[in-house]
């Protein structure tokens, strides 16, 4: 035997070690993690996946501050019964990093509820995951559609209604109070973008309007040559972006061309010290009470900054801290309970300014959304 | 992995009487360092790399056991997916010296064209066994396209083509998405697990053993194919094209044949990815990825075998353990470093001494010096972190309000550790203590508020120190560039 | 001895004038199916992208003309001039509350700028690339990942990560009606601005001291050191003018397109480098038509085909430049010398 054959024969007679190890133990253990019960009399472990860094950064810090702004109010009242947050940063949009994450805060026993993820996508991938382990993930975020189509139920739920909500919001007020018919969408290529996109575009068609389609890359930093070619007799380009200052560079850059078409965008853009453009423009995002107690305060601690895309993050981190504490209330929980708890949530009016109550899927019953004129800056709400 | 052993000369038997007429100074240097090397080290030389393998898949068979499920993804699974792609990108880069920037491209479309023979996405539902081979075969097609023009191309021409080739891929997948092909943003989700012969892949321990075997055969192959022919004629290429070619050598052939392989052990890392995460996104695909695999590979020694594997664990491990998830274990792996750092670098052991000691002392007199100045200033509360939290409350600075301070104080420890690389001797030392103490102030303040943000600058410090202290990576092998 | 290593160079001119043939018939049918005021405001468009990507193309093609190193960072020192940028605008305020009359204000963002990322830019070099000047081409590579990496999230630490805003027309909000086509003063003012910087690039390297022995080490460094020129210094001048004229980019990119945050460098630098590429990596002037057809090609492929295939389009121009002329368009034929 010469060397070479030798050297394959070792090989082979490794691989067959580490399989016959793999078979052998791979009398799947049964998971406990669901029904583990946790002591919890002091005080209990939550968990936040958000994009604290990465390209997504500035969608994922005003989550992360909004997720620690509500539990630092929550222990301050809450003297009795304190909240840890352990954070998982997803670095949207590398999925892979997601899963990483989801892992580190499934396999820590003491966690008994999510806030988070951000991103539709995100949920998609780490659904197993969580699932998998009993966690209940409650977004702020992630709006697509089919995410409550049944295959989650129980576990999965989200703090603001879906795109198949907004989309049709927005196309009704184009046709029938603005009553304007040639539209022009351009998303951003991302997921949210995409399929709020696709919504909108259904129901404009349904309703009899024009709609042309074009796209933007996430790293675009100029749009001046795409607004160039926009056709005199298109009355509304809608944008509905994830990223404000990317909307109101496409608004001032509209301005310097002199393209007076109206402007709409959506929830991802609702930021009011960034988003101002000085044409006539409109913006769909929930009912939100701007004035709110919890807003003014959050605005004092953080440099004036409302970062309105947070809000829905602060809600969903209510939500999973409510239940805790009640499922705390004996001195232990478990995932289980906890879960069970979300489901049966009921908060008269959230920050956002609409009831949360889910449905079997895990979708706000009867949520909805409101259009904003824009004025320079200032969000009127019209309908 | 040693390299070819040359038969040993005998020596004569004056040789160390005799001037050593035509060693030039670099030679010498090398052979004087060979010789101070320790009995221990040249021990560890002499076990056989077969032997490395054995150790190092016994541990690996036993880490299922040893942690839970959680920690055995992250630690445990990606692990090995870093390193095999290390492997694939070796060949290419570590074995024939083409320096690809499109490498994750590859993986990407392992991924995908797993996610599209296998999932719901257009019905179909293949099963491993065929799958597997067919998108092999279809990466190293695709790695034979984008060599082409590597035979025309030099060093980096060839890296920004493929580099606009890797960014190619993802702006395909995620906007053009003709057909529906790709999924567009939406990515593909709900893929098969990996399925041979009827035998599902479900839970995380199975996806480990699975690239546990993967890894060992890709290993062995290009153990034995780094020692064939093709290894030897893809290392004169490496390192010199044309006297490769005046050598009769088929240089055309021999780059596509590096940037087959490479892709084909993408392709196949990419299978295992997308069927264990159970979806595709354009996103696990982008530059990020591909930075980091490059950094496995240099660290551990461009064109080592083990290397990469050990490339891939530091790198894997120490991202993993910074994870903002557990800021205990940050702040244990940070101080730890620091001071093994310093074990390390600082000589003799008196002046080590004297840096821990006069820190330590440093410390607690500032603490209270600023204590009896403004109480308000050390009041704050010190972020979790078992036994070492009391010590540090006595120790460190940690204002209620830290504000703006911190962030100066971050720029002032950039600045400083910059100007203690510059100092030599005692005075190094005597700097050392203060910086020390602003190293501990930043990260109390700043750095562990925000360990996210930490980890990458910690890995981007890390790249740029690493590189000063060994540019040839843990495991590589000096080389020296005739110009 | 001499190797070539292209197809024969008359094969590639005439595939390449070919190219440029097609190119320029497709923009004219374009032009006249979509009218010229279109096609004008798509010069400008592209002019404008296209000053800022050659003015980073520049300080890439420099450090790689001298060290044959591909320096990474360079997208990120760009970012960190349009944040200076940004600082200086806060000292002072905006305009209609700014303490300081406009042009002074802006000349001074561009000096602290430019001062701010040269320096930096040597700083760079003395702490990350010099200890591995003699170490293997791939080690500084990665050297520069980590400055990238280090840069990057240092000031997503320091300043968060919301994008901050340059005020629109910070210049002048007016702009100049040449018949359909209107061009703000912000664009006027930095092509033109581009333009100086580059003028002034090329006098300096033609004609100083400095310039020639920039020249000298770039094109032998050994033998420019045995000739007693400082090769440290010469490098760590062309570093301080590289990132110098990145930060001036910074700053252009913040008056015309007012959104400046951390990850902005990324992208930045990408096309950058492909610039530098397509002119012929470097070659200075190579960088600044690499650049301005860059731009020119974004604009167009965005105006007239659709802003989702705009990268693609992209790669497509730099894969048929790098196919007719493997070393640019002003590159020299990479003859190996043996």
């Amino acid at each position: 035997m010469n060397r070479r054959t030798g050297g394959v024969a070792a090989l082979l007679a490794v691989i067959a070690a580490i399989a016959a190890v793999a078979v052998t133990t791979a009398t799947a253990t049964p998971n406990h993690a669901a029904r583990a019960l946790v002591g919890c009399k002091g005080g209990a472990t939550i968990g936040l996946l958000a994009p604290i860094t990465g390209p997504a950064a500035s969608l994922g810090e005003p989550q992360q501050r909004w997720a620690r702004f509500f539990v630092s109010r929550w222990n301050v009242t809450h003297k009795k019964f304190k909240i840890t947050m352990r954070e998982g940063d997803t670095q949207l949009p590398n999925v892979a990093e997601a899963t990483k994450a989801a892992q580190t805060l499934a396999s820590n026993s003491k966690i008994l509820g999510i806030a988070g993820p951000a991103g539709s996508q995100e949920v998609v991938a780490t659904t197993p995951i969580l699932k998998g382990v009993g966690l209940a993930y409650v977004t702020g975020s992630a709006t697509r559609t089919t995410l409550t189509d049944g295959s989650r139920s129980g576990y999965f739920f989200r703090v603001v209604p879906p795109d198949a909500v907004q989309g049709p919001t927005v196309a009704r007020y184009i046709v029938n109070i603005l009553k304007k018919k040639n539209v022009l969408i351009i998303d951003d290529q991302e997921t949210y973008s995409t399929g709020l996109s696709a919504d909108a575009a259904g129901e404009l068609r349904s309703l009899g309007a024009t709609v042309s389609r074009d796209s933007v890359s996430q790293s675009a930093s100029d749009f001046s040559s795409l607004i160039s070619r926009i056709n005199n007799n298109v009355d509304v380009v809608y944008i509905p972006w994830q990223l404000p200052p990317k909307a109101q560079l496409f608004a001032q850059q509209m301005r310097e061309q002199g393209k007076r078409q109206i402007l709409f965008s959506s929830d991802g853009t609702f930021d009011p010290t960034t988003y101002k453009p000085a044409q006539t423009a409109y913006n769909s995002f929930f009912p939100v009470a701007r004035t709110n107690k919890v807003v003014t305060a959050y605005k004092r601690s953080h440099g004036g900054q409302p970062d309105f895309f947070g809000t829905p993050t602060y809600v969903a981190t209510q939500v999973v801290v409510e239940a805790v504490a009640k499922a705390c209330k004996n001195g232990s929980a478990s995932r289980a309970e906890v879960r069970s708890n979300i489901r049966k949530t009921n908060i008269k009016k959230s920050l956002l300014g609409l009831r949360v109550r889910f449905t079997a899927n895990g979708d706000l019953n009867g949520g909805r959304f409101g259009i904003f004129r824009v004025t320079n800056g200032n969000y009127t709400p019209v309908g | 992995m040693p390299s070819d052993e040359l038969p040993s000369v005998p020596a004569p038997p004056d040789a160390v009487d005799r001037p050593r007429i035509g060693v030039d100074q670099w030679v010498a240097d090398v052979e004087g360092r060979e010789d101070e090397r320790s009995q221990l080290r040249r021990g560890f030389e002499r076990v056989p790399s077969a032997g490395w393998l054995a150790v190092f898949v016994a541990v690996a068979s036993v880490l299922p056991f040893l942690l839970n499920q959680g920690d055995l993804f992250r630690y445990g699974l990606f692990t090995l997916l870093y390193a095999l792609l290390a492997l694939g990108l070796n060949v290419t880069v570590g074995f024939a010296g083409l320096l690809d920037l499109g490498f994750i491209a590859f993986y990407g479309f392992g991924a995908y064209f797993y996610a599209i023979l296998a999932s719901g996405h257009f019905g179909i539902h293949w099963q491993a066994e065929l799958a597997i081979p067919v998108i092999v075969v279809g990466a190293a097609l695709l790695g034979l396209i984008l060599g082409l023009p590597s035979r025309r191309l030099l060093g980096d021409y060839l890296a920004i083509v493929t580099l606009f080739f890797g960014q190619a891929f993802v702006v395909f997948v995620n906007a053009a998405n003709p057909k529906g092909l790709s999924g567009g943003a939406n990515g593909i989700a709900d893929v098969d697990p990996i399925n041979f012969f009827g035998y599902e892949l479900t839970t995380t321990k199975d996806y480990y053993y699975f690239s546990l075997i993967v890894f060992v055969l890709v290993l062995g192959t290009l153990y034995f194919l780094s020692r064939s022919r093709t290894g030897r004629a893809w290392r004169a290429l490496r390192e010199d094209p044309l006297a490769a070619e005046l050598m009769g050598m088929p240089v055309n052939r021999l780059k596509i044949m590096a940037f087959m392989f490479g892709a084909g052990i993408a392709g196949l890392t990419g299978t295992i990815f997308a069927a264990n995460q159970t979806g595709v996104f354009p996103g696990d695909f982008d530059v990020s990825l591909l930075i980091t695999i490059y950094a496995v590979m240099i660290l551990g020694g461009v064109g080592s075998l083990t290397g990469m594997v050990i490339g891939a664990i530091v790198i894997n491990v120490s991202f993993e353990i910074l994870t903002p998830a557990t800021p205990d274990h940050a702040r244990w792996l940070f101080y730890a470093t620091v001071v093994i750092a310093l074990a390390a670098r600082v000589r003799p052991w008196q002046r080590l001494l004297l840096v821990l000691g006069g820190t330590a002392v440093f410390g607690f007199v500032v603490h209270a010096a600023v204590q009896a100045l403004s109480p308000s200033a050390t009041d704050g509360t010190v972020v979790s972190g078992g036994f070492l939290t009391d010590v540090i409350r006595g120790w460190a600075i940690v204002p209620k309000h830290p504000g703006d301070a911190a962030k100066y104080a971050y720029v002032g420890l950039v600045v400083a550790i910059l100007l203690v690389t510059r100092l030599r001797g005692w005075w190094r030392a005597l700097a050392l203590i203060p910086t020390l103490y602003l190293v501990a102030f930043v990260w109390e303040n700043l750095l562990i508020d925000q360990p996210a943000v930490t980890r990458f600058i910690l890995f981007g410090a890390l790249l740029i120190a690493l590189m000063t202290a060994r540019p040839q990576g843990l495991l590589g092998t000096s080389r020296v560039e005739i110009v | 001895m001499r190797l070539r290593l292209h197809p024969p160079r008359s094969v590639g001119n005439v595939l390449f004038y070919v190219g440029v043939a097609v190119a320029l018939g497709l923009l004219l049918r374009e032009g006249f199916r979509l009218g010229w005021p279109l096609f004008g405001q798509l010069v400008v468009n592209g002019l404008t992208l296209g000053s800022v990507y050659a003015l980073i193309a520049l300080g890439y093609t420099m450090v790689y003309g001298i060290l044959k190193l591909l320096n990474f960072a360079h997208g990120d020192v760009y970012m960190v001039g349009a944040f200076i940028g940004f600082g200086v605008l806060n000292v002072f305020g905006a305009p209609p509350n700014s303490s300081l009359p406009v042009w002074l204000l802006v000349s001074l963002m561009f000096l602290a700028a430019m001062i701010g990322c040269g320096g930096l830019g040597v700083a760079i070099e003395r702490f990350a690339y010099r200890p591995l000047r003699e170490a293997p081409r791939i080690a500084p590579l990665i050297s520069a990942l980590g400055v990238s990496f280090f840069l990057q999230n240092s000031v997503l630490l320091l300043l968060g990560s919301q994008f901050r805003q340059y005020p629109f027309g910070l210049i002048n909000p007016g702009g100049v009606q040449l018949g359909t086509v209107f061009i703000s003063a912000t664009r006027i003012f930095v092509i033109a601005g581009a333009a100086v910087l580059m003028v002034v690039l090329t006098i300096f390297v033609k004609r100083s001291r400095l310039g020639k022995a920039m020249r000298a080490t770039s094109f032998d460094r050994e033998a420019a050191m045995m000739m007693g020129i400082d090769a440290d210094r010469v490098i760590a001048a062309t570093f301080f003018i590289g990132s110098a004229l990145a930060g001036a980019a910074g700053v252009m990119f913040g008056l015309v397109f007012t959104q400046v945050f951390h990850f902005m460098g990324f992208v930045a630098g990408l096309k950058g480098f492909t610039a530098a590429v397509i002119g012929g990596i470097g070659s200075i002037p190579g960088a600044m038509v690499g650049g301005l057809l860059i731009g020119l090609g974004e604009a167009f492929a965005t105006g007239y085909v659709s802003s989702t295939y705009q990268d693609l389009i992209v790669f497509c121009i730099l894969i048929f430049v790098i196919l007719v002329r493997p070393s640019g368009l002003f590159g020299t034929p990479a003859i190996q010398k043996v």
